[in-house]
């Protein structure tokens, strides 16, 4: 830009100097020509009032010979004697052809006049009276008396011109082909989003250096997007892989050790009918009571890792798991679902999770006491949302900024709505105002995602 | 009149220890045993017990559904869900599909065989750690009004503040207000218990909760 400037001043300065210069010169010539003339005719002038000249002048017989007495100027220029009337009374060699050719009506008397000859050459004239009555008229061309200058006059701006065009062109081709190529691949690079965003892979109107570069940066966002994408399926991978770890756990718990200890505690209940001393009643009533507690915890691990009762849909889920957190946490959970479509376990899966985690985070971090479950379908969305009255937490949006400090909750929540082709909105504050969380995926999935 | 019951449980352990305390009992006779879903189905269609004690999680069909087949088809046998799980939406949704009852895998037999005999009259049973987890001895329910018993079962059949207030014209605000007080009444701290336990209570009846 800068670069630009100095180039486009320097080449304006010049241009401007030099029209200016064209103009002075040009009235330098005008000057000289008029002076000239001037002085010519007036020096005719005076010969011609001398007593003298009378005298001669009758004497003449040839008007030739009054010519070359009056006239006989070896000068540039024209010089011719008329009378009142305007009959030509003498006249310089050849200025009998060429006067009447310039001589246009209308010329003032004792000041030079500026006439466009017929040939395109530039003619000062000047008309003085003398004292009989008669005028001196003296004419020269610029191009006889000045002739180079005139010439240099015409040449100089055509050159400074050719000069200034060359140098705007430089400037329109630097600017066409460097400056412009380079501000748009400016504002390109430090709008992107990398690892996620592409520029242009090439713009041909730039200088080959630019293309390159431009090409280079193209590359390395390439390659920024592909890890961006390879570090996504990642951790996709790790949340699919462990929750189908925690689903085969918890089936396989359920269906073996559950089972199992069902068994026993079955076999403890119908030992406990028959007769017994009281020493083995009170071991039989010891290893019932075991086996109570290990059912217990078996089902607890299960709920813990993945709900079997998740199968029963998306509002008896959200319904068991708010439930079971109200009574677990002491706080109050009001549970909103309405009208909601039988949605994929995909989605459910999600949306238990991420109202696990919300509730969590919203009782251990937030101190929250109530807390809004709200899941809704209208005909597009499936939409979940979850506000509690908590302290909140700093966010601005960015959570890997999060994920860095180590709190993964809204991270997990962002991977599962991604996994889900939804999308998840986190408002919160530290300003008292609770948090609220709100998770859109669009229903039946329609193969884009979720605006 | 002995009650004639079939068994489906997928784990051969637990079935034999539920054949046990059937055993030896003159009014209660196993008639068949199933240990998936479908041959529990078809046990169920030849034998037409009058009681049918279902494992939710079989494989093949589910329990739940199990039970909807058999309501649909018109079979008299009193459906009796027997699980390992502990879950209130489990039971809730066995009764919505015409279970007669919901007893966990740890009961004792003679709670076990209480609960076939009150299925087979007709009646409900509901395994007290699952329904009445806030039961207080001595407590008594205060009648519900007809309003509020209305907003329960609306409630009961799934329905959300929004879906009541707009089917009685009231405000969701009164809905609330009805619900807080329904719990308050019987004692219950979520809209599952409170359908449950007016289940117990006899508030409302099975049959008003079917799908």
């Amino acid at each position: 830009m800068i670069l630009t400037l100095l180039v486009l001043i320097p080449s304006l300065a010049i241009l401007i100097v030099t029209g200016w210069g064209v103009v002075e010169h040009e009235r330098a010539m005008k000057k000289i020509a008029e002076s000239y003339v001037l002085d010519l005719a007036q020096s005719v002038a005076a010969r011609v009032d001398r007593p003298r000249f009378m005298h001669r002048a009758q004497m003449m017989t040839s008007s030739r010979a009054l010519d070359s007495f009056v006239l006989d100027v070896s000068l540039p220029g024209w010089v011719a004697l008329v009378d009142e009337s305007g009959n030509l009374l003498a006249a310089s060699s050849r200025a009998q052809d060429v006067l009447p050719q310039i001589w246009q009506g209308g010329i003032p008397v004792g000041r030079t006049t500026l006439v466009e000859g017929p040939f395109g050459d530039t003619y000062t004239i000047a008309a003085i009276p003398t004292s009989q009555g008669w005028y001196v008229i003296s004419a020269v061309s610029w191009s006889q008396l000045l002739g180079p200058m005139v010439r240099f006059s015409h040449l100089w701006p055509a050159a400074v011109g050719l000069l200034a065009i060359v140098g705007m062109c430089a400037v329109w081709a630097f600017w066409r082909w460097l400056i412009m190529p380079l501000l748009s691949l400016e504002s390109e690079v430090s709008a992107l989003k990398w690892g996620k965003d592409l520029p242009k892979p090439d713009d041909p109107p730039a200088v080959w250096e630019l293309r390159r570069l431009r090409k280079v940066l193209y590359q390395l966002a390439q390659t920024a997007r592909e890890r961006e994408e390879l570090r996504q399926r990642y951790v996709s991978d790790l949340v699919r892989v462990q929750e189908e770890e925690r689903t085969k756990l918890a089936r396989e718990i359920h269906d073996g050790p559950l089972q199992d200890v069902t068994a026993l505690l079955q076999r403890i209940l119908l030992l406990k009918q028959e007769s017994w001393n009281e020493r083995a009643e009170k071991y039989i009533e010891i290893a019932k009571e075991s086996a109570v507690a290990a059912v217990r915890e078996l089902r607890a691990l299960c709920d813990t890792l993945s709900p079997p009762w998740l199968d029963l849909g998306l509002a008896q889920a959200l319904t068991e798991l708010t439930d079971r957190l109200a009574r677990t946490y002491g706080v109050k959970i009001y549970l909103e679902s309405s009208e909601l479509p039988e949605v994929s376990k995909d989605i459910i899966l999600a949306f238990f999770r991420i109202t696990q985690e919300a509730i969590n985070n919203a009782v251990k971090h937030g101190c929250a006491k109530n807390i809004w479950v709200k899941a809704s379908y209208d005909g597009e969305f499936v939409v979940l949302q979850i506000e509690d009255d908590g302290s909140g937490f700093e966010f601005e949006g960015d959570v890997e900024a999060l994920r860095v400090k180590g709190h993964r909750g809204i991270a997990n929540m962002v991977e599962r709505m991604r996994m889900i082709k939804g999308k998840i909105d986190v408002q919160s504050s530290s300003l008292e105002k609770g948090t609220t969380i709100t998770c859109k995926v669009s229903f039946p999935f329609t193969g884009e995602e979720t605006p | 009149m002995v009650i004639k019951v079939v068994l489906a449980d997928d784990h051969p352990l637990t079935r034999e220890g539920f054949k046990s305390y059937l055993e030896g009992k003159e009014d209660i006779k196993l008639v068949g045993e199933a240990s998936d879903g479908e041959s529990a189905w078809e046990v169920i269609k030849e034998q037409l017990p009058d009681v049918a004690l279902i494992d939710i999680r079989m494989p093949g069909i589910d329990g739940v559904s199990l039970v909807r087949r058999v309501r649909q088809e018109g079979l008299n046998v009193a459906c009796l869900m027997l699980t390992s799980y502990d879950a209130q939406q489990y039971v809730l949704a066995s009764l919505r599909a015409g279970a007669k009852g919901y007893i966990l895998k740890t009961a004792s037999p003679e709670e076990l065989l209480r609960a076939i005999e009150i299925v087979a009259s007709q009646g409900v049973y509901l395994d007290k750690e699952v329904a009445l987890a806030v039961e207080e001895p001595g407590f008594s329910p205060e009648q519900l009004s007809p309003r509020e018993r209305e907003v329960l079962l609306l409630a009961g059949r799934g329905e959300s503040s929004k879906e009541i207030a707009s089917k009685l014209f009231i405000s969701e605000r009164t809905v609330q207000t009805h619900l807080a007080s329904i719990y308050d009444k019987l004692g219950a701290r979520n809209k599952t218990e409170a359908l449950l336990l007016a289940l117990k209570y006899g508030v409302v009846t099975l049959e008003e909760l079917l799908e």
